[in-house]
């Protein structure tokens, strides 16, 4: 039984809309175990399509691959201006794919426990399958409005999972808060496209392209069109992907369920930034300036995001920030080139972070929902599934081989350090030295030392159930393995000539022309970069081990020591409440007295009342007309035809 | 030979008459009978016309507005018949039930 | 090409079909005394299906002259035509549970519905006024006997007297024009009177006689379409008439009676240079049409807003649509067309909607007044939530479907430089906003006055509900089939 790669990539995407139809329609009177069995049923058969498509993907020849294009219908047309519902597939999408249906299904079979003794079961799935839809849309769609619709429709879900406990008034904030943040980016987006067609007069992304690579021949590209699109999107690109100066909304995107943090703001929607950037790549190579401001953006928010991660006491927090900051090497990677060495380590992180994320969530689990880490120590031993499955997330995230995180972080920090951008190597050196502090910060306040559980809550502490632990287990293998796919060149040759598959595998999509290495590619020079990268997380390691281990006074002498830093850190640099005094509050005091209490009420108000009293005075007198007797009906139509004949002479 | 202007005059003389009577009656009945005065008038203007045009076709639109009055008439009468036994009037202006 | 009566008939199956299913229909209802509630819907149903599918497929991408230039085939018929069954055929599903028609023997009621549908069918085809006339008099005539089906029903009575003594005199005026017109140019068919205008001017006519024919005509016209001052009948036949008739009156005749309109208009009173129109000696119809498009959907929405009963002010509402309708008319270009019939395919499901949301609201409250829609929101959520789709869908807010036919309709008198009739569009859409609000916020906001019992919803008229939900819902997105099939229906006109 063969179906035709177009039937099966429809299938992937209806799938999962068919689960949230049925969910979100019948859910409320299926028993909770029919609910979980379409959810996860849905999302899993997806992922197998998946596997089918990625296979065919790898089987088919290499130059046929940019012609995988199918069109279903044709959604919008005016004029010149045609929208098609149509999917591509190369290899960009194949990874996404994989990465998206893959770790989505395992969320789902992770949610199954975690949500157990929720209320609104049904709800959850609906959304989290709609959510899958969208994403699948975002990343399928072969030109921009469609990836727009995945695009709003993953925020949509964000938003509705968010603020899934909706009688809790933060969760209700954060979501509104990251609807509105969003929305900026989104213009961005929005104009972007507009300007993409102006530009292009085409939005399919292969069409798009294809014409941008002829107009740089003509010396197009120089005018500073094609550096405004790539800057809108990256705009765009910063609200999804919580880069600076929109990142304020992910770390209270906490709010929501556990393993909506894992998948939405960890795993997949948050990396559609990065995604978005490295499919757009032919504009962005046309426009070094945008490409420059995607890489210092991104290593800034690297160690902006890690230096906040530094001292914040709420386990998922620690990780939002960590997410940030991780979605700040994918962009640093991208914006100097190396783009399949950003997808790559949105890969790897898609892995390592959904892990930690769903770990911290069974810790959450084992002790009853208390997220403060001053409240945990000593959990080693009480769950030791958890313990483990977090430890490798950590230390793949921290960088140390050979587990995934270092082979795609150092190969971020290589490809920065060998195009010259040696100061954002620097950048993200230290960045990463602060990963692997607060990382293991976290880990050693967790699960080791002294226990600080709530006496009440002690007692209680019990390791989460298999359909929870599962998922840890197959995502902790995939966190040791995922960076194997791509060892550099460098180590390769030393293992039997093992080349960088994924790098390779990519190739025909993310090739960087015309961005060749800076530097020679100096054997040694690589080894040292490498080593130091190691170094630094090591030294991290044993920091924190000193700090939260060994001599548990220190980082209270510290903070008395450097208390201005200290507490500018914890306050996250106030950001929030700049906004707040810069935004928001200018923007409601004008709205609730110049546009609130002037013009509506009593501009606005007064005229519509007004009107509105008249008209409806005209409407008594109106159907009085309508007296009731058919003579006088008759009378009318006379009147009417004499009134007109009378007006046309006239006139 | 009679001129066209004459048979037309009377034409709008007949439909004018059949006009006001549906505004004067109160009958029901005679209201339908004025309705059946304007479309005389109707009949006459076209057969008027035809022979001035030495055309068929007016001739056979007289038998079509016939059929259908009379078919009118039908339907006309059965609901007068089946308000007069629910109301037992036949005064139009009895007919208010529904109104502004 | 000009088909004799033999060659005709296989393109005349959707009508023959019809005829057909009346007669059996008839039958059935005498013969099969068990069987006849069950077989008389499907059969009426299985006839409008299979109508509809010669219209959409046998007939298609022919354009000729049927019965010797009796009948046109062509998109714009094929477009009406679809439409029509298709309304013809919601109307049917939607009568089915009504508890109104369910007090008094049905089985007339389906081979009337059928001689309503037939005779839609052919006003949508007929381009010679003798044709014109015997299709509007068959519509006409069964639609008195429709609204006057509730015998012992006073109100019923009343509407269809009202009904039928209005329609006999409009008809009467408009075949007073008919013979001025056949006077003047000597044709009954539509193109040839156009070609007589056009040749020989108005020898011995004066402008006058050609201004008093089109505007008795306008007459007959007007009373199908219920447009101001020819509207007088349609609140109170609306408000006595049987509420699922109350519905198909609202939207099939009143489309067919458009079709007549511009197929009058357009094919008799307007001549073609390429893709512009300009009309036929300074006949200034739009002028006319201009006028009563502005008073019919101002008097529409003014009189509405003080309507308590539901039916009487959804009969308003659609005086007021029937005004939106006319500005496409008005402009003379294939955009005004166009916008027509997107309004009038947005209007079927919105206006047939709520309709249907009365009519099950009346089965179990036998009310139609708005105070007892009050809290329903409580009793029927889903029908509320349908209820406030098809409210805000008829205000013409986005994103429901009604914004569309808005949209075009107001974009066509623009490109035409009429600003300021868009103006008088919008205000009037603005208006028409505070009696649809009100009936949302009498069933969500409003405290129910003691009934608390959920109210019953047939699975059938739950089905329907979602039927007529869904292209409300996603018309706005999937826009562009429809505005290609508009587009190309509307293009014989533009001779392009």
């Amino acid at each position: 039984m063969t179906f035709s790669l177009s039937t099966l990539l429809l299938a992937i995407v209806v799938l999962p809309l068919a689960g949230a139809i049925i969910n979100g329609l019948f859910g409320k009177r299926l028993p909770n175990s029919l609910v979980g069995l379409t959810a996860c049923g849905t999302t899993g058969l997806s992922f197998l399509l998946a596997l089918v498509v990625f296979s065919k993907l790898l089987r088919t020849p290499l130059e046929e691959i940019p012609n995988l294009s199918f069109n279903y219908f044709r959604w919008i047309q005016v004029d010149n201006f045609v929208a098609s519902f149509g999917f591509m597939l190369d290899q960009l999408t194949g990874v996404m794919l994989l990465v998206v249906s893959g770790v989505g299904f395992l969320i789902h079979i992770y949610s199954l426990g975690y949500m157990a003794h929720e209320s609104g079961y049904y709800r959850f799935f609906a959304y989290l399958n709609l959510f899958m839809f969208s994403m699948l849309i975002l990343i399928l769609a072969n030109n921009f409005l469609l990836m727009f619709v995945g695009w709003e429709g993953v925020g949509l879900c964000s938003y509705l999972l968010i603020g899934f406990y909706f009688w809790k008034k933060s969760a209700c904030d954060a979501g509104k808060k990251a609807f509105i943040v969003n929305r900026v980016g989104d213009f961005g987006f929005t104009l972007a496209v507009i300007l993409i067609f102006w530009t292009f007069h085409s939005i399919d992304f292969r069409i798009v392209f294809a014409r941008a690579a002829s107009f740089s021949v003509e010396g197009f590209a120089s005018g500073g069109v094609l550096t405004t699109i790539c800057i809108l999107l990256f705009i765009g690109a910063t609200g999804k992907s919580a880069q600076l100066p929109l990142y304020v909304w992910l770390p209270d995107a906490m709010e929501g369920p556990t393993p909506v943090s894992a998948l939405i703001h960890a795993a997949t929607m948050v990396t559609a930034g990065v995604y978005m950037v490295a499919r757009c790549k032919a504009l962005f190579l046309l426009a070094p300036k945008a490409m420059l401001l995607v890489a210092v953006v991104g290593a800034l928010t690297a160690i902006f995001a890690a230096s906040i991660g530094l001292v914040q006491n709420d386990i998922k927090r620690v990780l939002a920030y960590s997410t940030v900051s991780q979605l700040g090497y994918m962009f640093l990677g991208c914006g100097v080139g190396a783009f399949a060495a950003g997808i790559f380590h949105l890969m790897t992180h898609a892995f390592f972070k959904a892990l930690l994320f769903l770990a911290s969530g069974s810790v959450i689990h084992a002790l009853s929902g208390e997220q403060d880490m001053r409240k945990m120590g000593g959990l080693k031993d009480r769950i030791r599934r958890t313990w483990w499955t977090m430890l490798i997330g950590t230390i793949a995230i921290a960088g140390f081989p050979p587990l995934a995180g270092f082979f795609s972080k150092d190969e971020i920090l290589w490809q920065t350090y060998s195009r010259g951008h040696v100061l954002l190597w620097l950048v993200g050196a230290v960045a990463a030295g602060m990963t692997s502090f607060y990382m293991f910060r976290m880990m050693f306040l967790t699960f080791y030392g002294e226990s600080r559980v709530a006496p009440e809550v002690a007692p209680q502490v019990h390791e989460s159930p298999p359909s929870m632990t599962v998922p840890l287990m197959v995502l902790a293998i995939g966190s040791v393995l995922a960076g194997w796919v791509g060892i550099p060149h460098l180590m390769g040759q030393y293992l039997g000539n093992l080349p960088n598959t994924f790098e390779q595998f990519l190739e025909p999509v993310l090739e960087t022309a015309g961005q060749e290495a800076a530097l020679p590619p100096a054997e040694g020079t690589e080894w040292a970069v490498m080593l130091v990268s190691v170094g630094i997380a090591l030294v991290g390691l044993l920091l924190a081990r000193t700090f939260y281990l060994q001599k548990p006074a220190l980082p209270e002498r510290l903070k008395t020591r450097f208390r201005g830093l200290y507490i500018t850190l914890l306050n996250k640099y106030w950001v929030d409440e700049i906004y707040d005094g810069l935004i928001v509050k200018p923007v409601k005091t004008i709205s609730t007295y110049l546009l609130w209490k002037f013009f509506d009420v009593m501009l606005i108000d007064g005229i519509v009342n007004g009107t509105g009293h008249l008209i409806r005075g005209g409407g008594g007198v109106f159907r009085r007309v309508q007296s009731g007797y058919t003579r006088s009906y008759a009378g009318w139509i006379l009147l009417g035809a004499v009134v007109i004949v009378v007006y046309i002479s006239f006139s | 030979m009679i001129p066209i202007s004459y048979y037309l005059l009377l034409s709008a003389i007949l439909f004018s008459i059949g006009v006001f009577g549906t505004m004067i009656k109160r009958n029901m009945v005679t209201i339908f009978m004025c309705i059946e005065l304007m479309l005389n008038a109707v009949n006459l203007s076209f057969v008027a016309f035809a022979r001035y045009h030495s055309l068929i076709d007016g001739q056979v639109f007289v038998f079509f507005v016939m059929a259908v009055a009379a078919a009118e008439a039908a339907v006309g009468l059965g609901i007068i018949v089946a308000l007069f036994r629910n109301r037992q009037t036949l005064n139009v202006d009895e007919a208010d039930l529904m109104k502004w | 090409m000009l088909m004799d009566n033999l060659q005709s008939l296989r393109y005349f199956y959707p009508e023959l079909t019809l005829i057909v299913a009346m007669l059996v229909v008839v039958i059935v209802d005498i013969s099969f005394n068990r069987l006849r509630n069950v077989l008389n819907p499907l059969l009426t149903i299985a006839a409008l299906l299979i109508a509809a599918y010669f219209t959409a497929y046998v007939n298609h991408g022919q354009e000729a002259n049927l019965f010797l230039g009796m009948l046109a085939l062509d998109s714009f018929a094929q477009f009406f035509k679809l439409f029509l069954l298709l309304a013809a055929l919601l109307v049917v599903l939607g009568s089915l549970h009504s508890e109104e028609l369910l007090q008094v023997h049905q089985g007339e009621f389906f081979a009337l519905l059928l001689a309503v549908t037939l005779g839609m069918l052919l006003m949508a085809n007929s381009i010679n006024l003798a044709i014109l006339y015997l299709s509007l008099e068959l519509v006409s005539l069964t639609s008195y006997i429709m609204v006057g089906y509730l015998k012992g029903d006073r109100l019923s009575n009343e509407a269809s007297l009202k009904y039928i003594l209005f329609g006999a005199i409009s008809t009467g005026s408009m075949l007073y024009g008919f013979s001025l017109i056949y006077g003047m140019t000597g044709s009954l068919n539509l193109y040839t009177i156009r070609d007589a205008f056009l040749s020989q001017g108005v020898q011995g006519f004066d402008q006058f006689t050609i201004l008093l024919a089109l505007v008795l005509t306008l007459a007959g016209f007007g009373f199908k379409t219920a447009a101001v001052p020819f509207h007088f009948w349609c609140p109170d036949v609306y408000a006595g008439a049987p509420t699922p008739v109350t519905a198909f009156l609202s939207v099939a005749p009143k489309a067919a009676g458009f079709a007549i309109l511009v197929r009058f208009l357009f094919s008799g009173m307007t001549q073609t240079s390429g893709s512009e129109w300009g009309l036929v000696n300074g006949i200034n119809w739009p002028l006319v049409l201009i006028g009563i498009s502005v008073l019919t959907m101002t008097l529409g929405n003014i009189a509405a807003l003080t309507q308590n009963n539901l039916k009487r002010m959804l009969a308003y509402s659609s005086i007021a649509h029937a005004g939106y309708i006319l500005m496409g008319s008005v402009v003379l270009t294939g955009e005004g067309l166009k916008s027509m019939l997107i309004y009038m395919f947005v209007y079927l499901f919105m206006n047939l909607g709520a309709f249907l949301v009365v009519t099950i609201i009346y089965n179990s409250d036998r009310s139609f007044e708005i105070g007892d829609y009050h809290g329903m929101f409580k009793r029927a959520p889903f029908l509320t939530f349908a209820m406030g789709v098809f409210m805000l869908s008829l205000t013409g807010i986005p994103p429901f479907a009604g914004f569309l036919g808005k949209l075009y309709v107001f974009l066509a008198v623009i490109e035409k430089g009429l600003f300021w009739f868009a103006v008088v569009g919008t205000l009037n859409a603005a208006v028409a906003a505070f009696y649809y609000m009100r009936v949302i916020k009498a069933m969500v906001l409003e405290e129910g006055n003691g009934k608390t019992a959920p109210l019953h919803v047939s699975f059938l008229n739950q089905a329907l509900l979602v039927a007529l939900l869904i292209p409300n819902l996603i018309l706005v997105v999937f826009w562009n089939p429809i505005e290609r099939w508009t587009a190309s229906s509307v293009k014989l006109f533009s001779g392009l």
